[in-house]
């Protein structure tokens, strides 16, 4: 059994940044990242990033976990502990953890949650071939393995990862048949949606997916137009000739142990499924236990790191390494370049969600309808 | 379900194995207006938990007959209940393991008996259990006992098969709903208060696992059982290893192979406080790894996946406490099956839905009725994990 101040759970930008911030306060941090290399996400975004210069703007991803993970490294009072699967959070506090195939255990004073996401997905008859990917999974192969996904890929979704991702395949050499948008507008940024559209990719706002089809890997996809109703429009099916499908349909936060930790979680749409109550220093309903990054809400990298710091410097203070003064200080440093991240059109969905999230009822466990059986 | 009712012929009290097959065994004897009540989902308590074992391999008398003849009502279930998908019951045996001498003498004592009620369960010598099991330890084994017939099933799928099969003869099943009173007037039950309203009904059927000691005292019953927690866990799938239930009493486990390749393994731990606690402990899960790479070291190597916990509702003397209250009218029962009420309910339940509905009861459980108590007639099973 290892004891230590704070855990944090989950390398990300989220959880580095959150480990970074508490060790640089002098509390001793143990981060735990499943994968080799800690930086989540960021590892497989080799663009460049926006937003405002403090938070890394022009920068790629994949140097931003670099520059994070060093600084961890740099710090006396952190350690890492990469392959790190926590498995379990016990109710008397101790977490499981297996780490390259051995059962170890943690008992932290602080716990930060840092889970990420996972991709959403599409049922539709033939979503289980061989060449249906998430968008994460495409980045990943071809980002980190330099594996192509296929040589003719149909996107489906239009957000800001449909549409990055699209533009890394053009980059790779990998043909895009077409990027099908539900909605009536492409939610991702103009910036990223130009570059694909001047490279000559159709993006069919007001599309569905319908079906793939192929017996033993992906052939082709039917696509239709759908209406405001999402009622298909008669006549407008069409296949599209493709091997691969990459659907880029959204994520939901990872909750799974704050459900075990009794965190009261709420319903909210707009930050992509259930996400725990927290107050403004994401402290969850369960005292000394936060979140932060994607866990807490599905937005960008950005909001992330600052959550993370956020989230590391409440509990640093938590355990006494924070002078009042410059805690109360920073935190309200970190508020304000989160509300200035979240007040542009983009953070629009955000902001409604937070708002929700203070006023949604709590759901300690998923309650089933009543009704019939089976 | 529509409107929830105002009235019902019986109220059943619990959505696991127990309530589910007695609604379908009253329903085919032509009860009418049956309502099952559960305050979760069904197979949420203890049937949804459990290790799903069926084995005809016990000690005392009852226990022997009541999980013989549900054997034989499980091994064509699927067919009578007309559900396709099948329970997954898997019968490769039971191997109970012997590791002190005088626990191999009282097994040559169950075997003698299993065998005179026609359970067809052999002595094992350690060379003829390793036959079985290439992967058994001799480390300590003195002997063990099998039986070709045991096994287990889906209880899940079990438990759906009757509640469909239910649904279509007429019962109504209230999920979500508790029932949080129960009103007796005089001498007789006369309605179940809900968290959905009250029922009128003058017969409750007290079928709520983990809580039936709760239900019992709605009634003014007090029910000699307790809730002990016992976890358990599921291991990845792996190609198949094992074919029987393997069990030891001296290291409190049971382990077994289901179809799909996972393992599933159980332990008891004799310290467990008493008490309704489903939370999941990481001491389980070493003693329980620990305990089963003892036996079958190769097993060592295997991942787990997830791990849970439920409740046996334990009597007095491990067997189950079946039948009515003595002075109270429409208060009836199938509580304390003590770890093993997934093998014995389809059985149990049938012969009390007979006698509820005024047939003619296929076995006599009298003996096991909660009467047992008070005269002191206690004979204690010694074949419990």
């Amino acid at each position: 059994m290892l004891d230590c101040e704070i855990a944090v759970v989950g390398g990300g930008p989220a959880g580095l940044c959150a480990a970074a911030e508490a060790s640089e306060w002098g509390a001793g941090v143990l981060l735990l990242d499943r994968d080799r290399m800690p930086g989540g996400q960021l590892v497989k975004q080799t663009h460049r990033f926006f937003g405002s210069e403090a938070q890394r703007a022009g920068t790629r991803g994949i140097d931003i976990a670099g520059i994070l993970h060093d600084r961890l490294e740099a710090s006396p009072s952190a350690a890492v502990w990469r392959e790190a699967d926590v498995v379990a959070r016990y109710d008397d506090g101790v977490l499981g953890v297996e780490r390259r195939g051995r059962w170890e255990k943690i008992r932290p004073q602080k716990l930060i949650f840092a889970t990420g996401a996972a991709e959403k997905t599409l049922a539709v008859p033939g979503s289980d071939l061989p060449g249906v990917y998430g968008a994460g999974a495409v980045q990943t192969l071809m980002n980190v393995h330099g594996v192509r996904p296929g040589h003719r890929v149909l996107m489906v979704g239009a957000g800001n990862i449909g549409l990055i991702v699209s533009y890394q395949l053009l980059q790779a050499e990998i043909g895009v048949a077409a990027v099908v948008e539900a909605t009536r507008e492409v939610g991702g940024y103009w910036v990223h949606a130009s570059k694909i559209r001047r490279l000559g990719v159709p993006i069919l706002t007001g599309h569905t997916l319908l079906e793939v089809t192929g017996t033993d890997f992906v052939r082709g996809a039917v696509v239709a137009e759908i209406d405001e109703n999402w009622k298909i429009q008669p006549g407008t099916r069409r296949e599209i000739e493709c091997d691969a499908v990459c659907l880029a349909v959204g994520l939901g936060p990872l909750g799974d142990l704050m459900w075990q930790c009794g965190c009261e979680m709420a319903w909210i749409s707009e930050l992509g499924g259930y996400v725990p109550r927290r107050n403004e220093e994401m402290e969850t309903s369960v005292e000394g236990i936060y979140v932060a990054g994607d866990a807490a809400g599905i937005e960008e990298a950005s909001a992330a790191m600052m959550e993370g710091r956020l989230a590391g410097l409440a509990a640093a203070h938590a355990l006494g390494y924070v002078p009042p003064h410059q805690f109360t200080r920073i935190r309200s440093e970190i508020a304000s370049e989160l509300y200035h991240l979240r007040s542009g059109p983009t953070g629009d969905v955000t902001r409604r969600g937070l708002a929700a999230l203070r006023g949604a009822p709590v759901r300690r466990q998923v309650l089933v309808e009543e009704g019939e059986p089976c | 379900m529509g409107e929830f009712p105002d009235t019902a012929s019986i109220v059943i009290v619990g959505g696991g194995i127990t309530g589910c097959a007695l609604a379908y065994e009253l329903a085919v004897l032509g009860v009418e207006d049956v309502l099952v009540c559960e305050r979760d989902y069904l197979t949420a308590g203890s049937t949804g938990r459990c290790g799903a074992g069926i084995r005809q391999q016990w000690g005392l008398e009852m226990n022997i007959r009541l999980s013989r003849a549900s054997c034989r009502i499980l091994e064509t279930l699927p067919e009578h209940l007309d559900y396709p998908r099948g329970i997954e019951f898997k019968q490769g045996g039971y191997l109970i393991l012997a590791y002190a001498e005088k626990q191999l003498e009282q097994f040559r004592k169950n075997v003698a008996r299993q065998n005179e009620l026609g359970v067809p369960s052999r002595v094992l010598s350690p060379r003829e259990a390793m036959d079985i099991v290439p992967h058994l330890s001799a480390e300590g084994l003195l002997g063990a006992t099998f039986c070709h017939e045991d096994g287990h099933a889906n209880p899940f799928h079990t438990t759906h098969a009757y509640a469909l099969a239910a649904r279509r003869a007429g019962v109504r099943f209230a999920l979500d709903t508790r029932v949080t009173d129960i009103e007796v007037r005089g001498d007789r039950v006369v309605g179940v208060e809900t968290s959905r309203g009250y029922v009128a009904t003058p017969l409750v059927f007290n079928a709520a696992g983990s809580h039936s000691a709760e239900i019992g005292a709605m009634a003014g019953v007090d029910l000699p059982v307790y809730t002990e927690r016992h976890q358990i866990l599921a291991t990845e799938p792996v190609g198949r290893m094992l074919d029987p239930m393997v069990v030891s009493f001296s290291h409190h486990i049971y382990c077994q192979q289901v179809p799909h390749g996972s393992f599933l393994m159980g332990r008891g731990d004799p310290d467990e406080p008493r008490g309704i606690n489903n939370e999941s402990s990481w001491l389980f899960l070493e003693r329980m790894a620990r305990s089963v790479a003892t036996i079958m070291p190769p097993l060592a190597d295997l991942r787990v996946v997830r791990q849970w916990s439920g409740g046996y509702n334990v009597s007095p003397d491990s067997q189950p406490i079946l039948g009515d209250v003595p002075g109270l009218e429409g208060y009836w029962m199938a509580v304390g099956f003590s770890g093993h009420g997934f093998m014995v309910a389809p059985m149990a339940v049938r012969v009390l839905a007979q006698t509820i509905a005024g047939s003619d009861p296929e076995m006599d459980i009298g003996a096991l009725n909660l009467g047992r108590f008070e005269r002191g007639e206690l004979l204690l099973e010694p074949n419990v994990v």
